[in-house]
């Protein structure tokens, strides 16, 4: 069962193509990240699924009806929990009545006092918004999202603005929801916040899909290229190694390949061979961070090709 | 999981429900808000108090001989349902949407209708408690007798709470800013009330006269005297200045239905 499904969406303002053909689906239950640099179309592509900007062409469903038809908008925004970037709550309110109106909008609410707790302000129940640090009010937004009990979440960039604490907190938040079965559409700047959460992701670039895949699978990054490295052992020259290093920095070595089994095999025989010791043995595959980056270079330098 | 068809999970009675909650959280917003009490109702009580102690027993010859008192009690309580109405919810509108609080409760499920006839009731309430407050001063402070006909009376507040409220969601639509709409509507809702006859009242046949009477503030100020029938032989039911008031009013809701919105314009 889909709780969304894009095909070949586009969207324009004028002359820029915001969106250009994107498609993807996402099944229930799923935390699926939208990645892209600021202007990628992640924000447009977000819009049309709540039901908040037209689309221009293509198709989509969420919760299995078109988000952009009128009559069902109701229906659907009583299923759906949205989290924006920016803060957007009355500051005269206390958290409670913020969370008590919001409550009473939707057919089946979650109770606000269980909200309170799982977004961790029991102790600022009372107090009013504008009193709130930035990361309590950031934890507040997400309460409201939630309260309705959405069968979907639409996360905008979640943990800007809070501290490690309230981070983790809000990443268990998000895995006991998904647990409960509610799908998470996730947008963020951070690497490390998507690999621990999402499941699937798709990174945007200009309007248009750049790649999709897991976390771990994503522009070849379980296939590719690894970085090996150890401490040298004492009374060995970096000419004793049975392969060139590609780099040294102090008494560190970095083997840089795509061919990991053949080189750790060739330095792993050497070494009980020679009777030494490889310290802090590691293998590293690029981070997340490091696919996305040269992800998004990729689409930003190709495109600007065609269009020169 | 088994596909759910979209169902209606809405009655009319969770509609009526579901606007109650949204007026009592206007309410709420409302007087804990101090500025916007105090600009509706405060103001309101002050001018009269004020006014009343400086000049309030001499009588206006061009007027029947009414006293100052009796001029502006009606014209304090045409003042507070304009305030509340129309400048006060410009700004608050104007300031919910570009902070972004009305595209978010736009994202909730709460439907459109039911938000504005929420701000509308809730509106309505303010103006009617303010028109009270000074009817009860105006009757025991200054012995400004209550309208004789209270039908009337009502019937005119209600025109000019729906009218001027259409004319301030209509306005809060055109001022693309926060910045803007302090000084937007204070400057035209000032110079309009200068204009009609509020602080002063406008000699007959004057050029001042002649001129707001394009505008609804005056006709709305008359409007709300004619149920006193503080002049003898005139009629409690003012249809022609109802009528002035409730064109400006539909023209408004007019712009105020084709031009709402609800993002920020920024970004």
């Amino acid at each position: 069962m889909l709780a969304l499904s894009v095909k070949s969406l586009h969207k324009s303002y004028g002359r820029l193509h915001a969106v250009n053909d994107v498609s993807f689906d996402v099944v229930r239950g799923d935390v699926f990240a939208l990645l892209g640099p600021n202007g990628a179309g992640k924000s447009t592509t977000i819009e049309i699924l709540e039901g908040f900007l037209k689309r221009d062409d293509g198709d989509v469903r969420v919760l299995g009806v078109d988000p952009g038809d009128r009559s069902k908008q109701r229906w659907l925004r009583s299923r759906i929990g949205v989290v924006l970037q920016e803060l957007t709550v009355e500051p005269f309110f206390t958290v409670r009545q913020v969370l008590e109106r919001n409550a009473g909008y939707y057919p089946t609410p979650r109770r606000v006092h269980d909200v309170i707790d799982l977004v961790g302000l029991r102790e600022k129940a009372d107090v009013k918004v504008k009193r709130l640090s930035g990361g309590q009010q950031r934890r507040l937004d997400i309460g409201l999202g939630i309260i309705g009990n959405p069968e979907l979440l639409f996360l905008d960039e979640p943990t800007t603005g809070l501290d490690p604490a309230a981070r983790r907190m809000t990443w268990e938040l998000i895995r006991a929801l998904s647990s409960e079965g509610t799908t998470v559409v996730l947008s963020s700047h951070y690497m490390d916040e998507v690999e621990a959460l999402a499941r699937h992701v798709v990174v945007l670039t200009r309007g248009r899909i750049a790649a999709t895949g897991t976390p771990s699978s994503l522009g070849g990054r379980d296939l590719g290229h690894v970085a090996i490295s150890f401490t040298m052992p004492e009374g060995i020259a970096v000419a004793d190694l049975p392969v060139v290093p590609s780099c040294c920095e102090g008494l560190r070595v970095e083997f840089d390949t795509d061919r990991e089994l053949e080189v750790l095999s060739r330095l792993t025989n050497w070494a009980l061979d020679e009777k030494v010791s490889l310290a802090g043995l590691s293998v590293m595959r690029q981070t997340l961070e490091d696919v996305y980056l040269r992800l998004t270079h990729e689409a930003l330098t190709s495109s600007d090709e065609v269009r020169s | 999981m088994s596909v759910v068809a979209p169902t209606k999970d809405h009655t009319t009675r969770g509609d009526l429900r579901l606007v109650a909650h949204q007026v009592r959280y206007e309410q709420k917003a409302f007087w804990i808000n101090k500025t916007g009490a105090m600009f509706t109702i405060g103001f309101s009580v002050i001018f009269l108090v004020m006014l009343g102690a400086t000049n309030g027993t001499q009588t206006i010859s061009y007027l029947g001989n009414i006293t100052n008192d009796q001029y502006y009690v009606p014209g304090f309580i045409a003042y507070g349902i304009m305030a509340a109405c129309f400048s006060m919810l410009t700004s608050n509108l104007v300031s919910r949407r570009e902070t972004g609080l009305l595209k978010r409760l736009r994202l909730t499920p709460l439907p459109a209708w039911a938000l504005l006839t929420s701000i509308f009731l809730s509106t309505a309430i303010v103006a009617l408690v303010q028109a009270a407050v000074l009817l009860v001063i105006g009757r025991f402070g200054y012995g400004v007798a209550f309208p004789r006909e209270w039908l009337a009376f009502l019937v005119v507040l209600v025109v000019g709470i729906a009218c001027f409220t259409a004319m301030g969601v209509a306005i809060s639509s055109v001022i693309p800013n926060q910045e803007t709409a302090g000084p937007v509507t204070s400057v035209a809702f000032f110079v309009l009330l200068f204009l009609s006859g509020l602080w002063f009242p406008l000699p007959p046949h004057s050029g001042l006269e002649k001129f707001s009477t394009f505008f609804p503030v005056r006709h709305f100020l008359n409007a709300v005297r004619a149920p006193f029938e503080q002049l003898p032989g005139s009629s409690a039911w003012p249809w022609r200045d109802l009528a002035v008031v409730a064109i400006w009013g539909i023209v408004a809701a007019f712009i105020a239905l084709r031009k709402f919105r609800w993002s920020p314009h920024h970004g």
